[in-house]
């Protein structure tokens, strides 16, 4: 056992070496052909699909639904991904923070990227996806699986990218919304947008708070009474901007910003004491970009500061955490024909952290430079190989490269099938909390290393009106040096490097879609297996090999309806997640559990604009469950939702 | 608490026999106690992770080797049963759960684990102990850095009926002779309260954090203290632990025997059936101290660090609960007298501390 096991890390070097060398070989051909060819006319890299896809040939990306979007605009990105992926969310009740585990792994295995740079907070390297708002976003992506040389720190897992929205038809618009729900809940959201030749513009704002009062049977008193939750409320508020100025034919300028507010009671588990904990979050992320395409391709950079401030409190803690994150991100990309684009990069960040927890200023700067490359020999054939190498004083990570390829491979008429698959590398630096925090910050932590290969069959049907896109995807993952926080002997915690993890499973989905007259219908279906567990322990007793980590349901499965007929729309939402253990060893559970959500709308055209009233009912069924032990989450509720928009 | 448990234990041990003999001589099965968990048993606490409750209790049967766990849970429709269970105490066939960050003692029937109260408004609670079929008394931190408290419950009701103030950390308590000893986690002295009059009458200074306490066969109570260990406090500063012997008829300290390093932790404390040997951990090993020897034996009987430490009255094996991680379940490993390994079963997250019955 233990030689198959470091004959697996032996080899996965090999591979991670001969990868290396592969891209540089490569760049060497490319800097040569590139001296011939730049008299060709070059062409936006989009021409290769979603920018999110360009270079990750043969992994599984898959986009949010926008009418989703639209009609949970209040909601968060928890709840979307809930919903609507196969990931699996840990909600500390219905206030508390809720972090995100893809493919097995946890929330620090998660890079979340906005526009393009990763906004994971720096103590924790990670995000409480209960703070990010739907509200303002553009577009939600989710890439499944390892995306390291790509994606950068934290993305073994898998990684969310967030973009602003992109503002379409000349103009100005404008949107109002409210919205009022069960258990105290109120969402009020406004948005204009202005765009012109030149100019892009776009704000929007938006407020809520939710009481959360809802009723549960607590277990954890004495005959489980029916009790109304109590401190839980949320307040959360927060801006969008963006600005998109073309200075010339061939450059622009941009400046976006956003800003989030969360202010809330965190709900205790069912049998723990009433501690008053709150906790207030403020992020500030603003960003420039420049962008300039010219004869050897397109440039872009991007500047960003962001502000993270985090106040924890409850009967006997009392504990700030302030960041100011500077990243400097700037990318070249050229592009030749149909046929290849290479873009190569180099992304600066700086942490000035002033955390209670540090016992001072600390600071930390990061590096990190990559090569992206995609070709497609023939249309039906595309390969990218990525490679990134990241630079932090005393504790670089070893290099992550990323080889994939998507080949259609049978071409019947309507049917389509290809061949997709990757091998990637990945890699998470320790955070600040992990090296700094005191007592029990390690400054000997080793950063995670990740390796992953899956391979997928993806098939796709358009007949008239009707399409049908299905994909079946099975992955293998290997992430050593997993960094847990465990008792020191001391009295206090420490991270170490604790264990080997092996993740693999099975994804399979499917969307169809057609048009009958003015009827609109579409229904999706989702479905992973993960079987995720220990193989090496490298630290005393904490070994439970070869058992599921707990919070990794085995099995999830979604559906989804979004479907249309004149001025009506309809959604209809069902998640199920089986048992997820709750300790090392397997020994205690939680049952599995099915939601159903429901939203029925209907559009009424007013003047220039319309209105839209929806109307929807979450957790149809009353099912109690709960996502993290104890932790009551809310039964059926219900939400009445008026949107005027003005074109 | 162990001393508690030890006296208890003889009183039960003696209680069972007695019964058993009654049974084999007239199968009077009404004699007996009835309910899954009140044969040779042996329950586990277990602390369970901070925030999670997942506190639970182990049930053993050291006749036949089988463990039971999460007994609450089971016995009471899946209820949970709190957030860190500090200690378990038994008297009179009802077990009592102290649920130092549920606020509460969970109250429990000892032989069927059905639920029976609660007893509410504490205070981070810590240790309990019954003076008698009216009275007991529960240990309160209250705050980490001030004065803590010692309710005083009327069990009939389950309610506090009156609060006395004591020093930082009131940790365990022991009832003797009329007298309630509270040892301090953090404070320099033992608190001694009057049964009576429920008010502190003395306190006996003894060396920093006496944290655990039993009393031996000649009527002394022993002490173990941690010394000061704040890690917020240079290393260079921290001071010894010690064990103190108390004698109990004049409340004054008849012996210190003193650590060797200042550094090195100590806690948990245990006494054998005959009430002459001391258990207790000490730099991650766990040492034996006759009672009448006057230096401290440096050679530990079982090389293992451990989270809690108890003897069965009835074997003289003695129990200890494998270090926690928090994360998965732990261990109870049984050792003979001579320190030797005899077997070990799994129990739930924690395992702090035994009750023989």
């Amino acid at each position: 056992m233990l030689r198959d096991l470091s004959g697996c890390i032996v080899e996965q070097f090999t591979i991670r070496g001969v990868l290396f060398l592969m891209v540089f070989c490569c760049l060497a051909v490319i800097a040569r052909a590139q001296q011939d060819t730049s008299i060709y006319q070059l062409k936006a890299v989009e021409v290769f699909g979603k920018p999110a896809e360009v270079f990750a040939a043969g992994s599984r990306v898959s986009t949010l639904d926008s009418s989703y979007l639209r009609t949970y605009a209040s909601g968060t990105l928890a709840e979307a991904l809930q919903t609507r992926t196969p990931l699996y969310l840990k909600t500390y009740g219905a206030s508390g923070i809720s972090s995100v585990s893809f493919r097995g792994t946890s929330a620090s295995h998660t890079a979340v990227l906005w526009n393009g740079l990763n906004i994971a907070m720096p103590s924790l390297g990670q995000n409480d996806f209960a703070t990010l708002p739907l509200s303002g976003i553009g577009s939600v992506a989710v890439q499944h699986g390892a995306a390291g040389a790509h994606y950068g720190n934290g993305a073994i897992g898998g990684a969310v990218l967030l973009q602003s929205p992109e503002q379409a038809g000349k103009g100005i618009g404008a949107e109002l919304q409210q919205e009022v729900g069960s258990f105290g809940r109120y969402f009020s959201n406004a948005a204009v947008r202005y765009s012109s030749n030149k100019l892009t513009v776009g704000a929007s704002g938006y407020w809520q708070e939710a009481q959360n009062n809802f009723t549960y049977h607590d277990l954890g008193r004495f005959g489980a009474p029916e009790t109304r939750q109590e401190h839980a409320r949320v307040q959360q508020k927060g801006l969008t901007q963006d600005l998109k100025w073309k200075l010339a034919p061939r450059s622009y300028l941009a400046f976006r910003s956003w800003y989030t507010y969360t202010h809330r009671q965190l709900q205790p588990a069912m049998g723990a004491a009433a501690n008053k904990a709150e906790q207030l979050d403020k992020n500030l992320r603003l960003m420039a970009e420049f962008g300039y395409t010219s004869r050897i391709g397109e440039t872009t950079v991007k500047a960003a500061y962001f502000s993270d401030f985090l106040h924890y409190t409850d009967v006997s803690n009392n504990s700030v955490t302030d960041i100011n994150t500077y990243q400097l991100q700037a990318e070249q990309t050229y592009t030749y024909g149909q046929s290849w684009s290479l873009r190569g990069g180099l992304s600066l960040q700086h942490f000035a952290a002033d955390v209670q927890g540090y016992g001072g200023q600390v600071s930390e700067d990061r590096a990190a430079a990559f090569l992206l490359f995609r070709y497609d020999p023939t249309p039906r054939l595309a390969l990218s190989l990525n490679l990134r190498q990241a630079f932090i004083k005393g504790y670089n990570p070893v290099p992550t490269p990323t080889l994939g390829a998507n080949w259609q491979f049978m071409n019947l008429g309507e049917h389509q099938f290809y061949l997709k698959g990757n091998v990637s590398g990945s890699y998470r630096v320790p955070t600040l909390n992990e090296r700094f925090w005191r007592p029990g910050g390690n400054p000997l932590l080793k950063p995670e290393e990740g390796w992953q290969a899956e391979s997928g069959l993806r098939h796709t049907y358009s007949k008239g009106n009707f399409t049908l896109e299905s994909e079946a995807t099975g992955f293998y993952m290997l992430v050593d040096n997993w960094v847990l926080w465990a008792e020191s002997g001391f009295g206090y915690w420490t991270p170490l490097n604790l264990h080997k993890v092996r993740s693999q499973g099975l994804e399979l989905s499917s969307r169809a879609t057609t048009v009958v007259g003015e009827f609109r219908p579409g229904l999706s279906f989702g479905y992973a297996l993960t079987s995720t567990q220990q193989i090496k322990s490298y630290e005393g007793s904490a070994a439970e090999l070869n058992r599921q980590l707990p919070y990794v349901p085995l099995h999830k499965v979604t559906f989804s309806t979004d479907a249309a007929w004149r001025l009506w729309t309809f959604t209809g939402n069902l998640l199920y997640n089986s048992e997820r253990f709750t300790n090392n060893n397997n020994s205690s559970s939680m049952p599995g559990f099915a939601l159903l959500g429901l939203a029925l709308g209907r559009q009424f055209n007013l003047g220039p604009g319309s209105l839209h009233c929806t109307l929807r009912a979450d957790n149809v069924t009353n099912t109690e469950y709960q996502t993290m032990v104890n932790r009551a989450m809310p039964p059926r509720a219900y939400t009445l939702n008026l949107r005027f928009i003005i074109p | 608490m162990k001393r508690f448990t030890s006296f208890r234990s003889i009183f039960m041990t003696t209680a069972l026999a007695a019964g058993t003999l009654a049974l084999s001589s007239c199968e009077d099965k009404a004699s007996r106690p009835k309910g899954t968990y009140a044969e040779n048993a042996v329950l586990i606490s277990n602390e369970g992770a901070f925030t999670a409750s997942n506190a639970s209790v182990s049930y053993y049967n050291r006749n036949n080797g089988t463990v039971e766990n999460n007994i609450f849970s089971k016995e009471n429709d899946r209820q949970v049963l709190g957030d860190v269970l500090q200690s378990i105490a038994v008297y009179n066939d009802r077990a009592y759960m102290v649920m130092n960050n549920s606020q509460k003692v969970v109250v429990a029937n000892a032989n069927t684990f059905k639920a029976e109260g609660e007893i509410s408004g504490l205070e981070m609670p810590r240790y309990f102990a019954a003076l008698d079929n009216q009275k007991a008394y529960v240990t309160e931190w209250v705050s980490f850095d001030n004065n803590g408290r010692v309710a005083v419950i009327d069990l009939n009701t389950l309610t506090v009926t009156k609060t006395i103030e004591v020093g930082v950390n009131p940790e365990q308590l022991i009832i003797a002779g009329g007298k309630v000893y509270v040892g301090h986690a953090n404070g320099d002295f033992i608190s001694v309260i009057n049964t009576s009059s429920d008010a502190v009458e003395t306190t006996i200074p003894v060396t920093h954090g006496p944290s655990y306490l039993v009393v031996d066969r000649d009527n002394n109570l022993w002490a173990l203290s941690s010394g000061m260990k704040d890690w917020r406090v240079d290393k260079s500063q921290h001071t010894a632990g010690a064990l103190a012997k108390i004698n109990l008829s004049s409340n004054t300290v008849t012996n210190t025997l003193t650590f060797a390093s200042n550094t090195a932790s100590s806690g948990r404390l245990a006494i054998n059936s005959s009430k002459d040997k001391l258990l207790y951990s000490y730099n991650g090993k766990i040492h034996q101290q006759d009672i009448s020897t006057n230096t401290l034996n440096s050679t530990p009987l079982i090389n293992r660090s451990s989270n809690s430490i108890g003897v069965d009255p009835a074997s003289n094996y003695i129990y200890i609960g494998t270090a926690p991680n928090y994360s998965s379940d732990d261990w109870v490993v049984r050792y003979n007298t001579t320190g030797a390994v005899v077997d070990s079963f799994r129990v739930g997250i924690a395992p702090n501390g035994f009750v023989f019955r």
